[in-house]
């Protein structure tokens, strides 16, 4: 909203002061502006053949329940340059979301396991990616508070992350071993799950 | 109602000892509590009065806040401690016995007998006690002692250790480092978990017939100390860490290098403890 000029005027500021402190989003939000600039650069696409969309509302009619009233003007394309960055706008936000999101570290690609564990491995593996992602949005939201905690709360708080990420860390390495150990991953899930809540206290210790 | 609140006060400070009424409040019985203390402690006692009243002591440089109405009230000291260095202040609140409290400190203590609801603290202590209808006792550091009878428990800690006795039904409760002692027979579904801090699971009655119960830990030992006529269906794993099975006369209904399966008396209760490589010790007192 911010790189389209969507977002709301009370909001700039707020938003302006995180980008400020936080480098991460301000490199985010230079680059998809960069990509607005480059498809606002682009010349627009060459409008269609003539003769094209009569052959296609032919199929389109052949297989429609209501026929299309025959006297109808056939329609020009509406999509001007501004939709088309628009619509690439969109996509690139999705994009550079699924890049930010991503894990941080390579997680191993599972291997099918045997057919009585399938759907409790399935099961599990969807809650550590459930608790992966809440972890990932909590971490943020500590760094932005950080500064508002007393600094023994702070070490504290860091102390116990180590101490769980190092579990999290010698779990995936156990796993990458033995992929097919429904064991693993419930203890990976229980070390998250551990994470998750810890993070969750943390924001009330400010 | 205001006249009754001022009543109220006035019989505690014929009835009691130590401390001045610092406030009064009339308040219906189910009144939601929000309260804080960042140094020195903070006491809850449930009453069967319609009223809150606050006594104690309020640290140099503080003073004492009780605002609110009669369906919601804030208890606290206020002042300047941007050094993070607040004066101790020593606060007992009595409050309706089917109050909620939302309680939040620093460093100081909180104490609960009869109450229920959200207690917080950074690196002070919880210690609760009686019937409550739910508890959610947090700390990052400090240590938390839950005696209390309730449907409903949820406890956690970083460093310090966690205590779980009374009558809880349902209980989730974990550290991370400290140690985790669960000694009561009550709990019918129990999820108990560390990371490196050991858990010791000594029911004084053995687990319920119908409990379900859950144990996991990454580096620390679970200890299951069951009394020798414990009903339960056990299920033990771990992925690098040994397994101790203490009651020699029971053979194990399946065991591989890494696991154990086994069933004591009528197998009623279910237990399950997984360590990555923590040891898993089942014994007798």
């Amino acid at each position: 909203m911010l790189v389209d000029e969507t977002l709301p005027a009370d909001r700039r500021e707020h938003v302006a002061e995180h980008l400020r402190a936080c480098a991460a989003c301000a490199d985010d939000v230079a680059r998809l502006a960069a990509v607005a600039a480059r498809l606002r650069e682009a010349p627009p696409a060459a409008p269609a053949p003539g003769d094209l969309w009569p052959s296609i509302r032919k199929r389109i009619d052949d297989t429609k329940v209501v026929a299309i009233d025959a006297t109808e003007a056939a329609p020009v394309s509406r999509i001007t340059w501004r939709h088309r960055v628009g619509v690439a706008v969109v996509a690139a936000g999705v994009v550079l979301t699924v890049l930010v999101l991503r894990p941080s570290h390579s997680v191993p690609v599972e291997e099918v396991p045997s057919s009585s564990d399938t759907a409790s491995l399935r099961m599990v593996a969807d809650s550590v990616r459930s608790y992966e992602e809440e972890a990932r949005v909590l971490l943020n939201r500590l760094e932005i508070q950080r500064a508002m905690l007393r600094p023994d709360a702070m070490a504290a708080i860091d102390a116990d992350l180590r101490t769980i990420d190092g579990a999290i860390e010698e779990l995936k390495r156990a796993i990458a071993d033995d992929p097919n150990n429904p064991a693993l991953r419930r203890l990976l899930a229980a070390s998250f799950r551990q994470k998750v809540e810890l993070l969750k206290r943390a924001g009330s210790a400010s | 109602m205001g006249i009754a609140a001022l009543a109220a006060a006035t019989t505690l400070r014929a009835q009691t000892s130590g401390g001045r009424v610092l406030g009064a409040r009339a308040a219906i019985g189910t009144v939601a509590i929000k309260a804080w203390n960042p140094a020195g402690s903070i006491r809850f006692v449930a009453w069967d009065k319609d009223s809150v009243v606050v006594r104690g002591t309020a640290g140099r440089n503080l003073r004492f806040l009780l605002a609110g109405d009669s369906a919601g009230i804030k208890v606290g000291p206020e002042g300047h401690w941007s050094d993070g260095q607040a004066e101790p202040s020593n606060i007992v609140v009595y409050i309706p016995r089917h109050a909620t409290v939302s309680a939040k400190t620093v460093s100081a203590n909180i104490i609960g007998e009869g109450t229920s609801g959200w207690f917080y603290t950074v690196s002070g202590s919880i210690r609760l006690s009686g019937a409550s209808t739910s508890v959610e006792a947090e700390s990052m550091t400090g240590s938390l002692d839950i005696n209390v009878s309730t449907p409903w428990v949820k406890a956690r800690t970083g460093s310090g250790h966690l205590l779980l006795r009374g009558t809880p039904q349902d209980a989730d409760v974990s550290t991370v480092g400290g140690t985790l002692s669960i000694a009561t027979s009550s709990v019918l579904r129990g999820q108990f978990a560390s990371v490196t801090g050991d858990i010791h699971y000594a029911p004084p009655d053995g687990p319920a017939p119908t409990a379900i119960l859950e144990f996991a830990n990454h580096r620390g030992a679970v200890d299951l100390l069951l009394p020798s006529n414990a009903s339960a269906a056990l299920t033990l794993s771990s992925i690098a860490g040994p397994i101790q099975n203490g009651f020699a006369r029971v053979r194990p209904a399946a065991e591989t290098a890494r696991s154990m399966r086994i069933n004591l008396g009528r197998g009623e209760a279910q237990l399950t403890a997984r360590t990555f490589k923590g040891t898993i010790r089942l014994r007798t007192p």
